[in-house]
């Protein structure tokens, strides 16, 4: 007995040992991460573009690893505090995430590589203001932590046959979008898809707050900079509940999530879904009875939208250059063109070149949004954890037990709070 | 003599150290660390700064804390009460009655089949439930189509029947638990005494009442004490079926934990919720035990 522990002890360490003079001999790797779905446009094309990555540098060994939106947005922050971090990754917009992240100063600089790389000719400052972050973590001003190389926006997906047989023209006001409902419920049908109790919900709210927004509002609301001036949601709740009363939305909505909700659109049981560019890939692949399209809440000028998740080289990566060479491909005209060609929405495609009508209506879409200067971003941004704040009061608005003005006074709490004690 | 047997004993003491070591590192040192992140504001990545009692002064006027406490209460009904009254009942319907009547394999088979809610993956039973009670689940299909229409309900999406729903699910992957630890005590009750019983006189009921629940006190106090504990930490299914939902109608002292750690960031509130909860639960186990032992030494 007293030589089998020192025994053990010994094999343990020298099977350490071996273990890592094999990771030695391996050479350089390159790990990246990412969470965008396999069948997303970003997914497809991104995997096209690391093969070219791989074809460029045949030494190099490639571990490329499929996340979760859910992993990094709840554990993304203590990964990137670890010696488990990758050389690349795509990370979550914001203050809460790399804002946070970027001012615990766990990210690679990358002001250099912008001009070096020459990313400047292709990005605009309009779609840098998520790359930057301040030493407080909040977005708009600062260095460029990190790279997007698509958007996304919300707006209303709507069933092009239900429209034309019910003889609705495509609204471009509040008032044809309820006439639109109107008459879709007058033939027993519950216009709206709605998940109540996920992502579209939330952004449903927001759509209909930012056609009362400005500026100022705007600025304000995701800067923290003031406590919540709450009419915008007071109008935008007061429409939701006048929606419900009139049956444009079901009360069930408050127990279906966006999958349940996008399944009443993709069905055909629901001629309008309001929901995020993210869907596009789904829309594509499994809509095969009806055509449909997408158009704009109509909005002053603002709609819930941003340029996408970063990509960013964390402060301990081992192969940066490759890491800067893989945001350049991504950059490129090549992949911004097959990006668009996969159904996602590109910045420098060559509108020559896309063939998919889906990626370059959505494409047109987003820089019609972009130059106007109107990307509202998400509702959920502002305060750390505001996501499940409003899907709560949003569900509690939808079953009745909030009126409106409850529903502004307990987010107005929740706002007031994180804008008080940042 | 005694020298010797002291040393001997001091070398079983070199046994002890890798379950120490474990529950050093497993269980004594995070709480340690929990207790003492509790008094301090922190991001989950940076320094954390100390706040004192301000966590815990927070937590005293958090209607969101006060809730998630009154909806354990509710828990308790579903995790503790409930499964065990049915646990026995069942327990000794299969033990008492239905083995004897249909037979073994009729008692195995129920017994395995109830149980079998406790061997499934939660996330897996949660994301089957999920469709089973949406408002255009499975549930709600069948009661229209058998024309009980009216009875279908938005069960997961609407406060009155949230609670209920997700207590249903909870209910049914407990009972396979109490029942199968009140069968196992079942088989060491001489079955002499239920025979006198019914030479007596007396019925399936007044056997239960009589003979089951005394004989069964020990199994009875560990049942209730482990489902309890469970009650209180009660986090999966809660999370799978409607992440505290809607407007927190079904939130759990454990899912604000959860929430406040990972989304809002307040490790330090989460920390100091996550101290009340262990104190409760210790409290209560340590309740328990002392009943438990003072029972013991009644009946010794």
């Amino acid at each position: 007995m007293t030589t089998t522990l020192p025994r053990l002890a010994l094999a343990a360490v020298s099977a350490l040992t071996l273990m890592s003079s094999a990771a030695l001999a391996q050479g350089t790797t390159f790990n990246i991460w990412w969470f965008e779905g396999a069948e997303s446009a970003q997914g497809l094309t991104w995997t096209k573009a690391l093969e070219e990555l791989k074809a460029n540098h045949p030494d190099v060994t490639v571990n490329f690893e499929q996340k979760t939106f859910d992993q990094m947005q709840q554990s993304g922050s203590m990964i990137l505090n670890s010696a488990e971090a990758p050389d690349i990754l795509e990370y979550n917009k914001g203050n809460a995430t790399a804002g946070l992240v970027a001012s615990q100063g766990l990210l690679t600089n990358l002001d250099e590589a912008f001009t070096a790389e020459g990313w400047d000719k292709i990005l605009n400052e309009g779609q840098l203001v998520l790359s930057r972050y301040d030493e407080l973590g909040v977005y708009g001003s600062g260095s460029i932590w990190g790279i997007s190389t698509y958007g996304e926006y919300v707006s209303a997906y709507y069933n092009i046959d239900a429209f034309e047989k019910a003889g609705v023209k495509v609204p471009t006001t509040l008032e044809e979008l309820t006439a639109a409902f109107d008459v879709f419920k007058a033939q027993g049908v519950t216009p709206l898809a709605l998940g109540g109790a996920s992502t579209s919900g939330q952004h449903l709210l927001a759509s209909l707050a930012y056609t009362k927004a400005d500026d100022n509002w705007v600025n304000n609301y995701q800067g923290l900079k003031a406590p919540l001036d709450g009419a915008p949601y007071l109008y935008a709740a007061q429409t939701l509940t006048d929606w419900l009363a009139k049956g444009y939305i079901t009360k069930d909505s408050t127990g279906m999530n966006d999958d349940d909700a996008a399944l009443q659109f993709t069905s055909g049981q629901s001629p309008v879904y309001v929901s995020g560019t993210w869907n596009l890939g789904n829309f594509s692949a499994n809509i095969k009875d009806f055509k449909w399209g997408q158009f704009v809440i109509p909005t002053p000028k603002f709609s819930v939208g941003s340029t996408g998740n970063l990509w960013v080289i964390p402060k301990g990566s081992k192969s940066p250059e490759l890491a800067r060479e893989f945001i350049s491909l991504l950059l490129s005209t090549k992949y911004q063109t097959e990006q668009a060609n996969n159904g996602g929405v590109s910045f420098g495609a060559d509108a020559a070149q896309v063939t998919n009508p889906v990626g370059a209506n959505a494409s047109a879409v987003f820089k019609q949004i972009a130059d106007k200067q109107g990307l509202g971003f998400y509702p959920d941004w502002p305060v750390p954890g505001f996501y499940d704040v409003l899907n709560q009061k949003d569900t509690g608005l939808l079953q009745g037990t909030l009126t409106p003005e409850q529903f502004v006074d307990e987010i107005k709490t929740v706002y007031d709070d994180a804008q008080a004690s940042q | 003599m005694a020298g010797s047997a002291v040393r001997s004993r001091r070398g079983y003491y070199l046994y002890l150290i890798p379950g120490f070591v474990g529950l050093m590192l497993i269980v004594i040192g995070p709480q340690i660390a929990n207790f003492v992140l509790s008094f301090t504001a922190w991001k989950g990545v940076g320094t954390p700064r100390w706040v004192g009692s301000q966590n815990y002064e927070r937590l005293l006027t958090d209607d969101q804390f006060w809730g998630s406490m009154h909806n354990t209460l509710l828990y308790i009904i579903s995790m503790t009460i409930i499964p065990v009254l049915l646990g026995l009942i069942l327990a000794s319907l299969l033990f008492d009655y239905v083995r004897d009547q249909f037979g073994e394999r009729l008692s195995s088979f129920f017994r395995a089949g109830l149980y079998l809610p406790q061997i499934l993956p939660l996330t897996v039973a949660g994301v089957l439930w999920g469709w089973i009670l949406s408002p255009v689940g499975v549930a709600n299909a069948i009661l229209k189509s058998i024309g009980l229409g009216t009875f279908a309900q938005n069960w997961i999406g609407d406060a009155t029947y949230a609670l209920p729903a997700v207590s249903l699910v909870i209910v049914w992957i407990q009972v396979g638990y109490c029942l199968v630890v009140f069968m196992a005590g079942l088989s060491r009750i001489d079955p002499a005494l239920y025979e006198a019983a019914q030479l007596d006189g007396a019925g399936w009921w007044q056997r239960l009442v009589s003979i089951t629940v005394p004989m069964l006190a020990p199994e009875i106090f560990v049942v209730v004490l482990t489902t309890l504990i469970h009650a209180l930490k009660v986090f999966a299914p809660i999370f799978v079926l409607t992440q505290g939902g809607p407007n927190d109608a079904t939130l759990a002292p454990s899912y604000l934990t959860y929430y406040h750690f990972f989304t809002t960031q307040r490790v330090g509130y989460a920390a100091a919720i996550a101290t009340v909860q262990m104190i409760l639960t210790l409290g209560l186990a340590l309740m328990f035990l002392w009943f438990q032992t003072r029972q013991a030494e009644r009946g010794a």
